[in-house]
């Protein structure tokens, strides 16, 4: 372990009890006694191999006994160079990597990046298509929580929770690969729709593939499941005491500072923004399902929890509607066989599960970008942790880290 | 976003709304006081990331530009109001041969961790950033990865089939037909 010393003046008060005076016994005089003593501050290293930091994220604290001050987040040990490589790939083939960004979501990292293409290549995504594309990232999202869920109660201490929630996830991430194929790299959008390339147009009498059998009924069951699963969530770890007094009144984030440092996603609602993309923008056709947002009051850890519990409630009723009101059609729009994106730029921002996820595309009309920007949420969402872990006692850090849920492949990209 | 594209375009007289995205060129001397005034005036508190673009017509990766530019990095920053749901973009262009903007972590807290990105990936110097040193990349790494004139290794060591991985469909390539012919 690294250590480094620095001086540190600091009165410690001892009290001192007399028990060996048996005159003293039973009023306990106490004497009190000052001295000065040099405490050391320790540099603790945390990672970058730690169960808590998801991936390799290392932590250099400086802790003075059980405070902490002064973290450095260490980042890179898996910065992979996407922003580079979309240099010189073309768009079909983009889309294999941005699933690796968030690999708890691979599914939503696609989402964006499509759509961005889309708008610049001006092309109307079949309605079918985008419902597949709904239901299957309201399933990420899902499985995504479900991981939360399960790493976050056994950060803090409970054990159980992660074998509940790696089962439920199971479930959806079956119903994710009976679609896509894959459970956690699904590459299953294309340009102008989803995966089965031959379902419109003259071709569509042959090789028509669409969502398997028994989709809709597995998925009814699944959702409702997960709706069980949730409610259950709360009994077992938010009713739990500890759970309680380890999260409730740790790690408050106030709003202001969630903004000016781009914190978005659960962690914004929790504090108390009710603030979600999936209603405003129109990446994907959300405006005709009811669903709520739910937001937090105090914007601490518990309330960062809460506020994924519900939203996963939330997620399995749009799921749901989704699959009551699939329409029928194709599953891809004409679009040329080589596909060149026309010159233009632009900005297009999704709400994955960790939070607003974007790419700006500058694209000069060629077979691949020009320059590609990968806005991932984890990586403004875990900024903030030198500052919340600020006058943090040891323990809450894991706590507080936990909660904020990141994935270190979203934030090295 | 009409309305609040008509608003912007009161106050900066160089913006465009092109494919959904609003975006503001100013100079770069202007670049603290347009986001000051973004800030403050047009409610734009949330700041969502912080990039730059190697403009060069002489590339060693990817395609080279199809029109000729004049060598310059162009600086992008994204912000957005979370109650509205406004969103803009802001670029400036800097010289190639004394690339440094001022810093907006004054500004804005979150300018700091995309600042130390573009300063290792690009080689701009921010002033006045608190902490400016390498966010990614090891200690001791030299060079700038993500210039126009960085080669990728591996792409040399190995070239991607590229054409070669080229199908066309194969139900487009006459399969009314028997495999016969």
């Amino acid at each position: 372990m690294l250590r480094e010393c620095q001086k540190n003046q600091e009165a410690i008060n001892l009290q001192m009890v007399n028990t060996l005076d048996p005159q003293n016994m039973n009023n306990f005089s106490e004497a009190s006694v000052s001295i000065e003593i040099e405490t050391e501050d320790m540099t603790l290293n945390i990672g970058p191999q730690h169960p808590s930091t998801h991936g390799v994220l290392r932590l250099v604290a400086k802790v003075d006994g059980e405070k902490v001050h002064d973290v450095k987040p260490v980042l890179g040990y898996m910065h992979r160079g996407y922003e580079k490589l979309a240099e010189v790939r073309s768009y079909p083939q983009i889309t294999t990597l941005v699933n690796r960004i968030d690999w708890v979501a691979g599914f939503s990292n696609e989402i964006p990046f499509i759509a961005g293409a889309e708008r610049l290549m001006e092309i109307e995504v079949p309605e079918r298509a985008k419902h597949i594309r709904l239901i299957l990232n309201e399933m990420a999202r899902i499985s995504s929580h479900f991981v939360f869920n399960g790493a976050y109660a056994l950060e803090v201490g409970a054990l159980t929770p992660i074998f509940y929630a790696m089962e439920d996830r199971e479930r959806v991430l079956d119903l994710i690969e009976s679609v896509t194929g894959g459970r956690f790299h699904p590459n299953f959008n294309r340009i102008g729709g989803v995966k089965p390339a031959a379902g419109a147009g003259p071709t569509s009498k042959k090789n028509i593939q669409d969502l398997p059998a028994g989709f809709y009924r597995d998925t009814k069951v699944a959702m409702e499941k997960v709706i069980k699963a949730a409610d259950q969530f709360q009994n077992l770890i938010g009713g739990n005491e500890v759970f309680k007094k380890r999260t409730k009144n740790v790690g408050i984030l106030t709003p202001e500072i969630a903004e000016a440092y781009g914190v978005s996603g659960p962690i914004l609602r929790a504090s108390g923004v009710k603030s979600d993309l999936r209603t405003h923008t129109d990446y994907l056709p959300y405006d005709q399902f009811d669903f709520e947002i739910p937001v937090g009051e105090n914007g601490d850890c518990y309330d960062r929890w809460d506020v994924r519990v519900k939203e996963m409630v939330e997620s399995a009723k749009i799921v749901l509607q989704a699959i009551d009101s699939m329409p029928s059609g194709p599953l891809q729009a004409k679009v040329p066989k080589v596909i060149k994106v026309p010159k233009g730029r632009t900005y297009v921002r999704a709400e994955n599960p960790k939070g607003e996820m974007g790419y700006y595309i500058i694209s000069d009309g060629g077979l691949g970008p020009y320059r590609l920007k990968v806005r991932t949420a984890s990586f403004s969402n875990i900024s903030i942790l030198p500052i919340m872990l600020e006058g943090a006692l040891l323990p809450d850090l894991i706590a507080i880290m936990g909660s904020l849920d990141f994935v270190l492949g979203d934030v090295d990209r | 976003m009409e309305d609040f594209f008509n608003k912007i375009k009161e106050s900066f007289t160089n913006t465009t709304l092109e494919f959904e995205t609003i975006n503001i060129k100013v100079d770069s001397i202007d670049w603290i006081d347009t986001h000051k005034k973004l800030k403050d005036e047009f409610n734009l508190k949330f700041f969502s990331w912080l990039s730059a673009v190697d403009w060069d017509n002489d590339v060693s990766v990817g395609e080279a530009p199809k029109e000729s530019v004049s060598p310059n990095f162009e600086i992008i920053t994204c912000l957005s109001d979370l109650a509205n749901t406004n969103l803009i973009t802001v670029s400036t262009k800097i010289d190639k041969s004394d690339p440094k903007i001022e810093s907006l972590v004054e500004i804005y807290g979150g300018a700091n961790w995309h600042e130390r990105e573009a300063y290792e990936m690009f080689g701009i110097n921010f002033e006045n950033h608190p902490n400016l040193e390498k966010l990614y990349l090891p200690d001791g790494y030299e060079g700038n990865p993500m210039l126009k004139s960085f080669e990728l290794i591996s792409r040399e060591v190995k070239p991607w089939p590229g054409e070669v991985d080229v199908e066309g469909m194969p139900e487009e390539s006459g399969s009314d037909k028997s495999p016969d012919g």
